[in-house]
């Protein structure tokens, strides 16, 4: 488009004039095409883990394939119905519908199973089993929410099936989300919410990566997922110390589109992630190459390649036979887990009411913080500074059971974490006495912070949250010079219990 | 001819298209503070001495080079009249010094007053000194924490403390005040420098590290306003837009109980207990 190369000076003053003119087109140029291309323009496409490029092309291209069936691209969106993601406006299951001899059936009698946008005039009701399946979708004229009757345009000349199941709006929140997911999180949380979109670099502690389908701050038992209310509320209350921000002016109907998601970006990473692994100590370049090395050895007129097309071609046998079933199960138990997370069983909740913060209360929370059965100095420290002897000493990584390289403590993503400073009253799962409660009792998922809720009976939790909450105004007071009044009631008892 | 008609037309049709101030909850654009209304006299009276200065000038500058260009320099033509160079005539420059500088000075001085009650806390009215600060706002990369002092056990708001207090209050890019009252908050900034900006209010105010800047506001309508950010920030500086919703006083008591109750939440003490 435009040349601005090979241009020779010596021919003097005339050339010069070209040249500049040629600098001139140049520049224009590169702004046209600056503005276009935009800085670093993200393109609407998931990426892969790193960790795909330890298998052998074969096992990786299988990988690519199952997420693109199951999950597609952000544009061509594939709503896999195993994952418990609320995709559709709305969805159910045709009730009995009589039939009408010689008349269009305009008004279908249903029973909605989910109801996520209210129905309106215009939507899509779209078939998805029974007879109609594959037939042009009508669309939704009038909802009668008494009657739980949807009327559509055009009829049908015959009742569908009862029971076939339908979805009205289909896929329009997953749509909806992944909207307002671009505009609002994805420069952070990355495309394929990898935690590494184009300013992620400049924040510490690094944006999540939703990609092992874990998240720290929730409601639930240690090993349960995160619920759909926990998201919400981190979208809405953004997390303090760090760079979440607070989205509290999107509406509620927006907040629960980018959680579903973003819930779908966690199934699809967590499929990913379970599938690399899974390949990982067969199909991996080392694992074939050793596979590959053995079998000559005991056959020394193999050749590499005839090896290596044996190996391929036992990979491409489990592909087709046992792992099917296998990916079936993980699939079914990884949808079952996010399933369960929304069910109030899932929930902690104290089964004693807060214990009165009392300086009495606060002293024994004191002790239990030191004692060697909650252990919290040794990571949290002994005045709450987040300093504690294992911020200092050589970890195991839990997943490879290998030491860390360097001293300290590691998360799930391998970021080097530190122990929350107690003493600045910032809570980043939220401040009310039932949320640090949940983190005592469940830990933090994907953090070195243990779950004591077996260890520690709820009374023993309570006072610790009271000796905790407390901490702020206990290290203000001890300061020279903080001014009096300041403190809360009770505070230098406790400061001198031990 | 066609700008300068063009022109006149469209900030004439201007307001009526919402190009004029944001048209908020009053739909008009119309200052939504007894003190912004004041400050709107001052934008519109500046306005006007401006467009008369400016349209002045113009028709002025045209008339000059209308005639000017029938004129020669040329002391022998008699036809046309001779140009007359005014350059450095001395009542000429002492008029046009000493008329700008009478419009300023007078700008200046009559401003004075809203200027003081705006910014300087002896002129801040007597019920906001009386009362103090209300809520201590925060200003973070990127949004707006807010700090309310807590309630006694009857239910009135305490006083609000430099220093957090184990009973302050919080909430996050909402910040609740009473309408209809003058009333104060403290603007801290945790990082870098922002600016708190209530743009129906008419109130924009640096939030400056290290600082604790008192600002005083009175909300007429109990409605919602926009919060914003008006200093370029940092990278996610448009994600600091936030609300202010003002209600009379006994709701905003109310809604701070209630804020006290949920901030206390245990888990255990059912809704019941919790009126």
């Amino acid at each position: 488009m435009v040349q601005c190369t090979s241009i020779k000076v010596s021919e003097g003053w005339q050339q010069t004039e070209v040249l500049l003119v040629r600098l001139g087109q140049c520049i224009i140029g590169l702004a046209v095409l600056l503005t276009i291309a935009g800085c670093g323009a993200q393109k609407a496409e998931f990426n892969n883990r790193e960790d795909i490029n330890v298998l052998i092309p074969e096992a990786q291209d299988h990988v690519r394939e199952v997420l693109a069936t199951h999950f597609g691209q952000p544009t061509r969106m594939v709503l896999w119905e195993r994952m418990p993601v609320h995709y559709h406006g709305a969805s159910g299951v045709f009730a009995e519908n009589a039939a009408t001899a010689g008349k269009t059936l305009s008004k279908l009698n249903v029973t909605l199973t989910e109801e996520n946008l209210p129905i309106e005039e215009g939507q899509e009701l779209a078939w998805i089993s029974g007879k109609y399946l594959g037939q042009p979708n009508p669309h939704v004229v009038s909802f009668d929410a008494t009657a739980s009757q949807v009327g559509i345009e055009p009829g049908l000349a015959e009742p569908p099936g009862a029971g076939d199941r339908f979805a009205i709006a289909p896929g329009e929140v997953l749509i909806h989300g992944r909207i307002l997911y671009a505009e609002h999180c994805q420069h952070c949380h990355g495309v394929s919410g990898d935690g590494n979109g184009p300013t992620a670099k400049y924040l510490n502690p690094r944006p999540r990566d939703y990609r092992l389908g874990k998240f720290k701050f929730k409601s639930t038992s240690s090993s349960a997922k995160a619920t759909r209310d926990d998201l919400s509320r981190i979208i809405e209350e953004g997390i303090p110390g760090t760079y979440m921000p607070s989205f509290k002016l999107l509406k509620e109907e927006e907040n629960r589109a980018i959680v579903e998601y973003v819930r779908w970006l966690a199934m699809r990473g967590e499929v990913e992630f379970k599938l690399i692994q899974a390949l990982k100590n067969d199909y991996s370049n080392e694992a074939v190459a050793s596979q590959v090395a053995s079998a000559r050895e005991s056959d020394s007129t193999l050749s590499a390649s005839a090896a290596r097309e044996k190996v391929v071609a036992d990979l491409n046998e489990y592909l087709t036979g046992d792992w099917q079933e296998e990916f079936n199960d993980d699939t079914k138990f990884q949808a079952e887990q996010w399933v369960q997370a929304e069910e109030p069983s899932a929930l902690v909740i104290p089964k004693l009411a807060r214990v009165p913060d009392t300086p009495e209360s606060r002293a024994h929370g004191r002790e239990l913080y030191l004692s060697a059965k909650a252990k919290c100095a040794t990571c949290h420290g002994d005045s709450g500074l987040g300093d504690g002897s294992q911020t200092l000493s050589v970890q195991k990584n839990p997943a490879t059971n290998a030491d860390y390289d360097t001293p300290g403590l590691f998360d799930d993503w391998g970021n080097p974490v530190k122990p929350r400073n107690l003493t600045r009253g910032i809570y980043r799962g939220g401040r009310r006495p039932l949320d640090l409660y949940r983190r005592i009792h469940a830990g933090i998922s994907g953090t070195p912070m243990p779950a004591f809720g077996t260890v520690l009976k709820d009374e023993e939790i309570w006072d610790i949250v009271n000796y905790v909450m407390n901490i702020p105004f206990e290290a203000r007071d001890r300061q020279p010079g903080s001014g009096a009044g300041t403190s809360g009631a009770g505070a230098p008892e406790v400061a001198t219990t031990r | 001819m066609v700008w300068p008609i063009a022109a006149v037309v469209l900030c004439w049709l201007a307001p009526g298209w919402n190009w004029w101030f944001p048209a908020g909850p009053s739909g008009t654009g119309a200052a939504m503070s007894p003190l912004g209304e004041r400050i709107d006299d001052l934008f519109y009276m500046i306005l006007i001495i401006t467009t008369v200065t400016f349209v002045g000038t113009q028709i002025g500058l045209g008339y000059v080079l209308f005639t000017g260009a029938r004129r020669s320099d040329q002391p022998e033509d008699a036809e046309g009249e001779k140009a007359w160079f005014s350059h450095g005539s001395h009542n000429l420059e002492v008029v046009w010094s000493i008329v700008p500088a009478a419009v300023l000075l007078f700008i200046a001085l009559y401003q004075m007053e809203v200027w003081a009650e705006y910014r300087v806390q002896d002129a801040f009215p007597k019920q906001v000194i009386r009362t103090g600060p209300l809520a201590e706002v925060t200003a973070r990369q990127f949004e707006w924490r807010i700090r309310y002092p807590g309630v006694d056990a009857e239910g009135n708001p305490l006083e609000l403390k430099p220093d957090p207090q184990p009973t302050d209050l919080y909430t996050v890019n909402d910040l609740r005040l009473p309408s209809s009252q003058p009333v104060m908050i403290w603007l801290r900034s945790e990082d870098v420098q922002h600016s708190f900006f209530l743009p129906e209010l008419r109130v924009k105010q640096d939030a400056v590290p290290g600082l604790v800047i008192p600002v005083w506001f009175e909300a007429i309508k109990s409605t919602e306003y926009s919060m914003l950010c008006a200093e370029l920030c940092g990278w996610g500086h448009y994600k600091m837009k936030s609300r202010l919703v003002a209600t009379p006083e006994d709701e905003w008591r109310v809604w701070l109980q209630e804020l006290q109750v949920e901030q206390n939440y245990d888990g255990v003490s059912d809704e019941s207990n919790d009126e």
